[in-house]
């Protein structure tokens, strides 16, 4: 009988160590999926930015893949924005956004940015054009969907952006952002 | 002399009414469904000015655009990350394709031709792609 309090305390331990692993464990990656640690290699002068009303004359330039600049574009007494360009031309923003409440959010941890296309009048099908955009810290992919929910191709994240002009013939209906484990974190639409 | 001077001057006549009647192609502009209000984008509807698709989609006429953009509200709702449960594809069309992005964030959000890979003259658009009517402004500036 001495040694049932001393069993019980233990497993009082051990269940609250466990308890404070998960809760630890699904805050980090509650964190993960709301930071975007690049912060830039190096600041660079935006030109003939597309929203005019919007004060922006320097960016962070993330990252260059797939012959496209990545930039972060930090705003006084605002949320950052989010443009990319091509290349050859740093500086130069052929698309921008500025995410309402910020980006990223839990809930949304990826800033796609890709384009699509169609060459049918008869239906509203959309095919990948090109793949691109922001991605948080937790996400190591992002897949693009069929309409049947198949994965059309999966684009791995390096440095919070991904993107690749090697896209897949056929419809797409949606992307979802997956963690290193495979789970998916978030989905659109 | 007299019959000279009278040639120049409707030779100078001539060229200030070829030049104003020029579109001004610097400031030209194109909004829906007013440049200082919101309609609604749904399945049917249509700008009824031969877009690609026949209903639902919003489009300019053929210009030589700078950029399109969109402003779209939170209607008919928004969850917490100001997303809504309509899409829309917001690009430009010629007359072999339509290509653009796809949002379903209540946002202002820009792009130009040459970020997806467009040029020439082409039409600035809006689509309905999915779910409920999109409240929203679609402009272009050429």
């Amino acid at each position: 009988m001495t040694s049932s309090p001393k069993l019980i305390i233990a497993g009082a331990v051990v269940v609250v160590a466990a308890t404070a692993t998960v809760i630890a464990t699904q805050g980090s990656a509650s964190r993960d999926a709301t930071r975007l640690s690049n912060t830039g290699r190096q600041q660079v002068e935006i030109r003939r930015v597309v929203i005019r009303s919007v004060p922006i004359r320097h960016g962070s330039l993330l990252a260059v893949r797939a012959n496209r600049a990545m930039y972060r574009l930090d705003r006084t007494n605002a949320a950052p924005c989010f443009g990319i360009g091509p290349a050859s031309d740093v500086g130069n923003l052929g698309a921008i956004t500025c995410p309402r409440g910020g980006f990223p959010r839990a809930g949304q941890p990826v800033l796609d940015f890709s384009v699509y296309e169609s060459t049918r009048h008869d239906v509203r099908d959309l095919s990948l054009f090109r793949i691109e955009g922001f991605a948080a810290d937790g996400v190591a992919a992002v897949e693009f969907l069929r309409p049947n929910g198949s994965v059309a191709v999966k684009v791995p994240v390096a440095g919070n952006v991904y993107a690749t002009s090697a896209v897949p013939e056929g419809p797409i209906a949606g992307f979802a952002a997956v963690d290193k484990a495979g789970k998916r974190m978030g989905q659109s639409p | 002399m007299r019959r000279i001077v009278f040639f120049v001057i409707a030779l100078a006549c001539a060229a200030v009414v070829v030049a104003l009647g020029r579109p001004a192609t610097a400031s030209a502009g194109w909004c829906w469904p007013s440049c200082s209000g919101y309609g609604y984008l749904g399945p049917s509807t249509s700008t009824n000015n031969g877009c690609w698709y026949s209903s639902g989609e919003v489009c300019s006429y053929y210009g030589y655009w700078f950029n399109t953009g969109i402003a779209k509200t939170c209607y008919p709702g928004c969850n917490w990350n100001y997303q809504t449960t309509s899409m829309v594809l917001y690009g430009f069309e010629n007359r072999e394709r339509i290509r653009g992005r796809l949002t379903v964030k209540a946002d202002t959000v820009y792009v130009r031709p040459s970020d997806v890979a467009m040029s020439g003259s082409l039409r600035a658009q809006t689509a309905w792609y999915s779910g409920p009517a999109s409240q929203l402004n679609a402009a272009a500036i050429g």
